[in-house]
């Protein structure tokens, strides 16, 4: 027994002192730090602060943000067209039906779709925030960086909340100040007497920063330069019908303002160029500011890319480019509107509404004289479909009872840029991702708002006007750029080479001098202007918005019309459908939003009229 | 610095176990004698043989003999037998070596069964906390390939929802749903935390259920969704081979989905025109004419006989057919299926079962072993889906002297098993409906024909979906287990070391075909995936028992450290535009080096993101009993886990039970009916926290391609780094907070044993993603600890134990579980949460979560019917899109509209009571066994009728009674609403109570058959022991039900939120008929 005691008297310390031991080793062994990200102090400093900067452009494409779908494209498709008269929604009826209270102008707050835009927008906005929030931070970044660093997140910023003001009309104002941390996050669109709080100056100072701040040049094509600044702030001008107030930069944009890259603004010679999705063809001089889209950058295999993954449903379907999804129609109106008079003018107003349709299949379908630009913006039956071959009609539509005879066209690259500029990682949508940038303003645009300022501002120009006009509709009436049923599409050039026999009956020419006599007429010529020559690129609905203001009624009648002519042709779609004066020009605050920030109670968040 | 300190950790495990085994005693004489049965003369397996007063012990074998050497210290020894369904039996030994046959009296009673629960092992009758103790026996009669699923209707207080997909995981769920997240209880195999998914169940001793917090707590922060221990086999007496083995085949579900035809489908088509006034036309059928006529169907689906849908004649429609002319992208010659394809019947085939199982085993008093082998072959009947797995298990104990017991645990398996994402509208099951029945399977040269032919539909091939995976690999390399050592000192100790763990490796790669014969990706580039990666465990368990009794009081007390760390990583690789689709050509070499992309980490096989994280803890449990009628238990945990940071790392989680054995009363002596009756309460708290990420108290900034970078040159191919906030901190955060109460009783009457619980489990600090709004940004928003969850049920087991004569007896267990899960509050701030469904979300979220309401509970709008007529749509609340015979929906609030607001509760998945009822009786050699499976209450969201009742909505297959059973002005309250073109807010778009259906039914889960021929025929060949059985499974299900299966699983295992919702479920009701040999020599 002795022995055995003796054993005890080693065992029993010697497990006290195990115990210690572990106790010991206790507290290192919960040590365990998260993997694979970065602690906030790894980036606060310039290098640090440059890339959340990136990241913040990287918004830009509404894509990879928080709760981000097609509903917040880049090209606002959906807002901008469908919900406009130029496109159908496509696809089968239910298919992406959020949709479908988006274009019948009776949208619910929990449609998914407008909750994708005002999630993402606001994630993008925060990114801007931690921009100047982490170069607060920063120890390495000098006084004159920290203003180029604000400037560019400020014009990023007045972008993201331009987004919300035209589709929300009263989205809340969030700063810097506004963190998860600081629990501040419940943000009024309201005063304190429950009134909406307008944020167009608040975009307007966001801009006016940028201006004042950014260089007229910069590194890289795709950053934001003094002049893209002046334009989105001209622009906001625009929508705030301060036309006196956007003329000055509008003019000084067509006279000094310069691409980031230094090229003097002008119109391409060649119309079809802003529509290739070729590094030398994209952020030319007509691109005042783009959404940058690239693929093949290890993105895509990731998750939604950093292509043009919002219209990535924007195909044709069942052959041709891309192997889905048959989205986004052009619709049989916008096709009408391309129709040309015997001088090659268009039937303005609903004129171009009577009459036989345009390619609508049936044997007394339109002939007559057509805009060239109708076989950019527009892939219809027969057409050289770039370098596809001829568009074969109904069987690239998905259900033509739903979505009429056409495809979209101008988001769509080239058969030889397969592979190169259209996206090959493993990723359901491979095919149709692609490389086109989304031009968020370009010259044209530019050119149309000067002309709009001549006859809507004080210093009224009519001749003005027409002459800006004119200088959209010569570059239109090029015939370089036209599509031929002879000519093999160049996809270096973006045009159908050596072609003589154009595919239509193409007639296009300038309004002869004196034709604005007046201003409605001025008026009448250049909102078909910015129709056709901006068609399917994410503006018409939100130019009836600024019309609808302007001109009061003019939405509401503009649409209606359109959704009776489309009623007896898709019924499913149009069938008493009406848009409402004060409730249909913008889209409703999502619900659960609301319930988030009104969850005390009290109105923090209060929906927008009529919703 | 972490890794290191580890490392050292791990050293001083290793030490420990080393210090214990430096111990050494004494030496004895041997005794040997026979078990057996006092009714049927056979031997007695597993009986326990043990010194009285002593720790020597050994164990019958299968011939019912044993051998134990006695311990030199005792002049007198006497023995104590003890086996499961006997007495106790006590014999001196007085000197014999040899104690010649020894009977045992069966038992009606379970009362001394040994019941290993947390890091102890208690006789059932001094049990205080609610335990459920799983019969081995029963659970084995349903052919079954995960072991979870065999709990099934066999424990009470444990719902489990299966699928039939082989390797497929189960919900179960352990008095209730604990959290809107993983409810997976904890698992503890051979005192290791372990997995029950791919045991072998041949390996299996013993299965409890732990379910109380008497039981549970000393588990602590990882107690609360309950625990199941499993105990694995030893080798017991002489060397023993056994095989187990069984064959079968599995049938598919004879109706599928009820589908119809090619005219039935084609005639909808023109119906949905003809019934909203317009005429349709297509490239197929052509233009309709003025009035409804059936369309005719082509010969061809491609080339398409018209050119656009006014009708026009397709010019080479003829030309077109011609062989010569075949081209798969342009024109893929297809004929038209006219009679209809029968796609379920495509991809559900009669499927092969088996599984065989050999092991070896035996013990001495110096060692034991216990060797396995298994092979498992479960062919699904889904074609390519199935499980192979491989397994070994070696359990060994030596014995150094009697005081010393060192031993280890192995199980190593490697398995392959490709799955579907099971209730998903994008497998192969849910386009088996959604693709048009003209389609054949394969073109006129033999290429998958498809929706590419037909282009109304997107339906991918269900036949080309499944085949396309035949190449791909998921491999998975496992070993758990654990190594341990335990001496016995001081006659009241026993120290206890085991270091353990579990190592996982996986390995997959598959390829991405370029889907020809899709209408949707038909020119997509192929690709190719590789990825590989581990996830280990290691856990080092350290305890110190104390046992004594003096006089009338029996102390018991436990005390211990516990040391656990989990990791994992992951790598990923793919390549696109693969010259060939030969699987010997796929590397990650031979794809396209532009479309390279790589990742250090994977969603795949659930690896999920790198992790690390640990737990830290000391435990203790005290057991007294007083008279062996008044018994007290406590427990105590202290556990630190790194998830949460420091300051709120420790929590504490105690728990007291107490028992009251009555029937040991004075009082009750006399009653005699009555053999046992004890009441038992417990109150504790438990913890989970497994559904918090390590990254939950930081704010980070993360990287990732497509969420940061950009092209910020305009290169078109190339994008710059950039940074985002990826995740919003919460330091406060710890984990969530189980409070259960317990009150059951235990009672033995004649031939019944019952024990019956009621319970409330109320769960405090539900981890919950925090308030917030958009205007926060994209940043993950942290989980806090705010939401209550409260869950109140009772669940119990009745068994009988039957004996008509010496060859006639049999038993019957019935057990049942009813539990409530009730959401009791939310954050501040939150009224509600809507969760979306990971199959699919295209009407919106199926569920809200919101106090006052159970959990998965369907919301949306509630159908009053069909609008008759216009006039009734005039005189009825506003409602979008309202015509006649589109869905009329109740105005809840009767504001006069229907609005967002109008939704309300319309179904609740969870069901009213789960039960199960097995019955076994046994005549001369013939035994016989069956197991009814039923759930009652629940009901069922049948959203397989948005895509086949509903055609406008893709096109796809719809019911062969659509046409009858649908709206028409003679027809006002049909199953279906009308057909029509029109999709919008009153028919397809939204969530409402037409989906829910009623979902009980009660299932004859298993039927066996067993004959066991006569042992003494046997003996001359040298069996012990040989049985053949026959089995069929599923053998009937009742069940109002229309679609496949009333049992129905979440989309996402880890999602209590989900459930009950019918996306076209691999069906767990199958029928299987299997055909068995037990072999014992």
């Amino acid at each position: 027994m002795n022995k055995l005691q003796r054993k005890y008297k080693i065992l029993l310390p010697g497990v006290f002192l195990f115990l210690v031991l572990l106790v010991a080793c206790g507290k290192k062994f919960l040590n365990k730090p998260p993997q694979g990200t970065l602690n906030p102090s790894i980036v606060a400093n310039k290098d640090g602060v440059q890339g959340i900067l990136i990241g913040a452009y990287s918004g830009l494409d509404g894509e990879g943000l928080n709760n981000s779908g097609w509903g917040s494209a880049a090209s606002n498709w959906t807002y901008g067209e469908v919900a406009a008269d130029n496109a159908y929604k496509g696809s089968t009826a239910s298919d992406q039906g959020d949709v479908v209270g988006l274009f019948q102008w009776n949208a619910t707050p929990t449609n998914g779709y407008v909750s994708n835009k005002w999630d993402a927008m606001y994630d993008a906005i925060q990114r801007c925030n931690d921009v100047i929030r982490t170069m607060r931070q920063a120890k390495d970044i000098s006084g004159a960086d920290t203003v180029e660093f604000k400037a560019e997140a400020l014009f990023l910023r007045g972008f993201y909340y331009f987004e919300l003001r035209k589709i929300f009309h009263y989205p809340s104002w969030v700063d810097e100040s506004v963190t998860f941390s600081n629990n501040n996050f419940r943000v009024p669109n309201v005063d304190g007497s429950g009134n909406y709080v307008e944020i167009w100056p608040k975009i307007e100072a966001d801009f006016q920063y940028a201006m004042a701040n950014l260089p007229a040049t910069q590194p890289n094509k795709g950053q934001a330069n003094k002049y893209a600044a002046e334009a989105f702030l001209a622009k906001v001008y625009m929508f705030e019908q301060q036309y006196d107030k956007a003329a000055p930069l509008l003019d000084d944009l067509i006279t000094n303002g310069v691409t980031a890259h230094g090229d003097k603004y002008a119109l391409q010679t060649n119309y079809s160029t802003n529509f290739d999705p070729d590094p030398g063809a994209k952020n030319n001089p007509e691109s005042v500011f783009a959404a940058q889209m690239s693929v093949n950058d290890g993105s895509a295999a990731a998750g939604s890319g950093n292509g043009n993954y919002g219209d990535v449903l924007n195909f044709p379907y069942g052959g041709g480019p891309g192997a889905c999804c048959g989205f986004f129609n052009p619709s049989q109106d916008l096709a009408n509107a391309y129709k040309t008079d015997a001088n090659g003018l268009p039937l303005l107003g609903t004129a171009f509404q009577a009459g036989a349709n345009v390619s609508d299949g049936t044997a007394g379908q339109y002939t007559g004289n057509l805009d060239p630009r109708i076989d950019i913006s527009i892939g219809r039956a027969g057409i050289p479909y770039l370098d596809w071959g001829p568009h074969p009609g109904d069987s690239w539509i998905r259900s033509t009872g739903d979505d009429g005879h056409f495809s979209p066209k101008k988001n769509v690259y080239a058969k030889s840029q397969q592979g190169t500029l259209s996206d090959v990682e493993n990723n359901w949508a491979n095919v149709e991702l692609d490389a086109n940038n989304v031009n968020l303003i370009r010259f044209a645009d530019v050119l149309l708002w000067r002309a709009e300022c001549y006859v809507l501002g004080s210093a009224v120009d009519l001749a003005k006007a027409e002459a800006l006009v004119n200088q959209v509709r010569t570059r239109a009436a090029n015939p370089n750029w036209w599509v031929y049923k002879d000519g093999a599409f160049d996809a270096a050039t973006y045009t159908y080479k050596g072609g003589t026999i154009p595919a239509d009956n193409y007639k296009i020419s300038v309004y002869p001098l004196g034709y604005f006599a007046n201003a409605a007429i001025a008026m009448a010529a250049i909102e078909m202007e910015r129709r056709l020559e901006l068609a399917m690129e994410g503006h018409r609905f939100f130019d009836l918005q600024r019309w609808q203001v302007a001109f009061p009624g003019s939405m509401t009648a503009i649409l209606n019309t359109y959704a009776q002519i489309q009623a007896p042709i898709h019924p499913a779609q149009y069938k008493n459908v009406t848009f409402t004066t004060g409730k249909s020009e913008y889209f409703p605050i999502p619900q659960d939003q609301i319930d988030a920030n009104n969850a005390s109670g009290k109105v923090v968040l209060k929906q927008i009229p009529g919703y | 610095m972490p890794s290191k300190t580890n490392g050292a950790c791990k050293g001083y495990g290793l030490g420990v176990i080393a210090l214990l085994l430096s111990f050494s005693l004494f030496a004895q004489t041997t005794i040997t004698g026979r078990v057996i049965g006092k009714l049927d003369n056979q031997p007695v397996l597993g009986a326990t043989v043990q010194v009285k007063g002593s720790k020597a012990a050994t164990s019958t074998g299968a011939d019912g003999t044993f051998s134990l050497k006695l311990p030199g210290n005792n002049a007198n020894p006497t023995l104590v037998i003890t086996a499961i369904g006997f007495e106790q039996f006590q014999i001196p030994v007085a000197g014999r070596t040899s104690l010649g046959d020894l009977s045992l009296t069966q038992s009606n009673s379970t009362l001394n069964d040994v019941i290993v629960t947390g890091y102890t092992a208690q006789k059932k009758k001094d049990i205080t906390g609610a335990v459920a103790v799983v019969d081995i026996k029963n659970m084995k009669s349903v052919p079954g390939s995960t072991t979870e699923s065999l709990l099934q209707g066999q424990a009470a207080g444990v719902t489990v929802i299966n699928s039939g997909q082989p390797g497929g995981g189960s919900n179960v769920r352990i008095r209730g749903i604990t959290s809107n997240g993983n409810v997976d209880p904890l698992v503890i195999v051979d005192g290791v935390q372990g997995s029950l998914h791919d045991l072998n169940q041949a390996d299996i001793e013993s299965i409890q259920v732990l379910k109380d917090a008497g039981a549970t707590a000393i588990y602590g922060v990882q107690g609360s969704n309950g625990v199941i221990v499993v105990t694995t086999k030893r080798g017991k007496g002489k060397a023993t081979i056994t095989y187990d083995g069984f064959y079968g085949t599995q049938r598919p579900l004879k109706n599928g989905f009820r589908l119809g035809g090619s005219q039935n489908y084609a005639d909808v088509l023109w119906l949905e025109s003809y019934n909203e006034g317009t005429v349709p036309g297509n490239l197929w059928f052509g233009k309709g004419g003025a009035t409804y006529a059936p369309p005719t169907l082509p010969d061809y689906l491609s080339p398409t006989p018209y050119s656009d849908a006014n009708g026009t004649p397709n010019p080479s429609y003829t030309a077109n057919q011609n062989p010569g002319a075949y081209d798969i992208v342009n024109n893929q010659i297809t004929k038209t299926n006219k009679v209809g394809t029968d796609w379920f019947h495509e991809i559900f085939k009669p499927a092969p079962w088996q599984q065989h199982s050999i092991s070896a085993s035996g013990s001495s008093d110096k060692s034991s072993y216990y060797f396995s082998l298994n092979y498992l072959n479960d062919q699904g009947t889904l074609i390519d889906t199935y499980l192979k797995r491989y397994a070994v298990r070696a359990n060994t104990v030596f014995n150094v002297k009697n005081h010393v017991r060192i031993g280890e645990n192995a199980y190593i398996f490697f398995k392959e098993n490709p799955q579907i994402t099971n209730q998903n509208e994008g497998n192969a099951i849910s386009y088996a409906y959604r693709i048009p029945p003209l389609v054949p399977v394969y073109d006129v040269v033999g290429n998958y024909a498809g929706t590419h032919s037909f282009t109304i539909n997107n339906s991918a091939q269900p036949v080309a979906v499944q085949e396309r995976q035949k190449d791909n690999k998921g491999n998975d390399w496992q070993i758990s287990g654990n190594v341990f050592a335990e001496v016995d000192f001081l006659n009241h100790f026993t120290a206890r070391s085991s270091v353990g763990g579990t190592v996982d490796n996986y390995y997959y790669y598959y390829f991405n075909y370029t889907p020809y014969e899709n209408a949707e990706g038909s020119t997509a580039q192929n690709g190719f995936t590789e990825g590989g990666g581990y996830n280990n465990t290691v856990i080092w368990t350290n305890t110190l028992n104390y046992s004594q009794t003096f006089g009338d009081h029996s102390l018991k007390v436990l005390v211990g450290t516990e040391a656990k760390n989990y990791s994992g990583r992951g790598l990923q690789g793919q390549r696109a535009n693969y010259f060939s689709t030969n699987p010997d050509y796929w590397t990650l070499e031979t794809g396209s080096p532009s479309t390279q992309a790589n990742r250090g980490l994977t969603t795949a096989y659930n690896a999920g993101d790198p992790y690390q994280n640990s737990i830290w803890s000391y435990l203790g449990r005290l057991d007294y009993a007083f008279k062996d009628k008044y018994l007290v238990s406590g427990t105590l945990r202290r556990d630190a886990s790194s998830k949460f940071s420091p300051g709120h790392q420790v929590g504490w989680f105690p728990s007291v039970s107490l028992g009251w054995r009555i029937s040991q009363e004075d009082f009750m002596k006399d009653v005699t009916w009555l053999n046992d009756l004890k009441l038992r309460g417990s109150w504790g708290k438990s913890g989970n926290l497994g559904n918090v990420n390590s990254t939950n108290p930081y704010n980070l900034f993360g990287s990732n391609a497509y969420n940061s970078y950009y092209d910020i040159s305009g290169s078109s191919t190339g994008s710059t780094l950039g940074f985002y906030a990826s995740n919003l901190g919460n330091p406060a955060t710890t984990w969530e907070k189980d409070n259960l109460t317990d009150v059951g009783v235990d009672f033995t009457v004649k031939h019944f044993d019952v024990t019956v619980d009621w319970f409330k489990k109320s769960i405090s600090g539900l981890l919950f993603t925090s308030p917030g709004t958009a205007f926060i940004g994209g940043a993950a928003l942290p989980q806090v600890n705010l939401g209550d969850i409260q869950n109140v049920g009772f669940d119990g087991s009745i068994t009988y134990h039957g004996q008509v004569n010496r060859d006639f007896h049999f038993d019957i267990t019935g057990t049942f579980t009813h539990y409530s899960s009730k959401v009791i509050s939310l954050p501040p701030g939150i009224k509600y949460v809507d969760y979306t469904n990971a199959g699919s979300n295209r009407i919106g979220s199926f569920t809200r979560f919101q106090p006052g309401q159970p959990i998965g509970e369907f919301y949306g709008y509630k159908v009053d019917g069909y609008f008759k007529d216009d006039a009734d749509v005039q005189k009825s609340p506003t409602q979008a899109n309202a015509a006649p015979g589109f869905f009329k929906y109740d105005d809840v609030n009767h504001s006069g509209a229907i609005t967002d607001s109008d939704r309300t509760w319309i179904g609740n998945p969870n069901p009213k009571l789960t039960y199960g009822l097995n019955l076994a009786a046994s005549y001369k050699g013939f035994d016989f066994a069956a197991f009814f499976y039923g759930s009652y209450g629940q009901d069922i969201f049948n959203y397989v009728k948005y895509w086949t009742a509903l055609p406008q909505v893709f096109q796809g297959n719809v019911y062969a009674d659509l046409i009858q059973n649908s709206w028409s002005p003679t027809n006002l309250n049909p199953k279906y609403p009308k057909i029509s073109t029109v999709s919008g807010f009153s028919n397809t778009n939204v969530i409402n109570s037409w989906y829910v259906e009623k979902g009980s039914y009660l299932r004859l889960k298993s039927l066996t058959i067993g004959y066991t021929i006569d042992p003494n025929l046997l003996k001359r060949v040298g069996i012990d022991r040989l049985r053949i059985y026959l089995q069929g499974a599923n053998l009937f299900t009742v069940t109002p039900y229309k679609g496949l299966d009333p049992e129905l699983q979440g989309a996402n295992l880890s999602d209590q939120t989900n459930f009950g919702i019918d996306l076209g479920n691999y069906p767990a009701n199958q029928k299987t008929y299997v055909l068995g040999i037990n072999l014992t020599f």
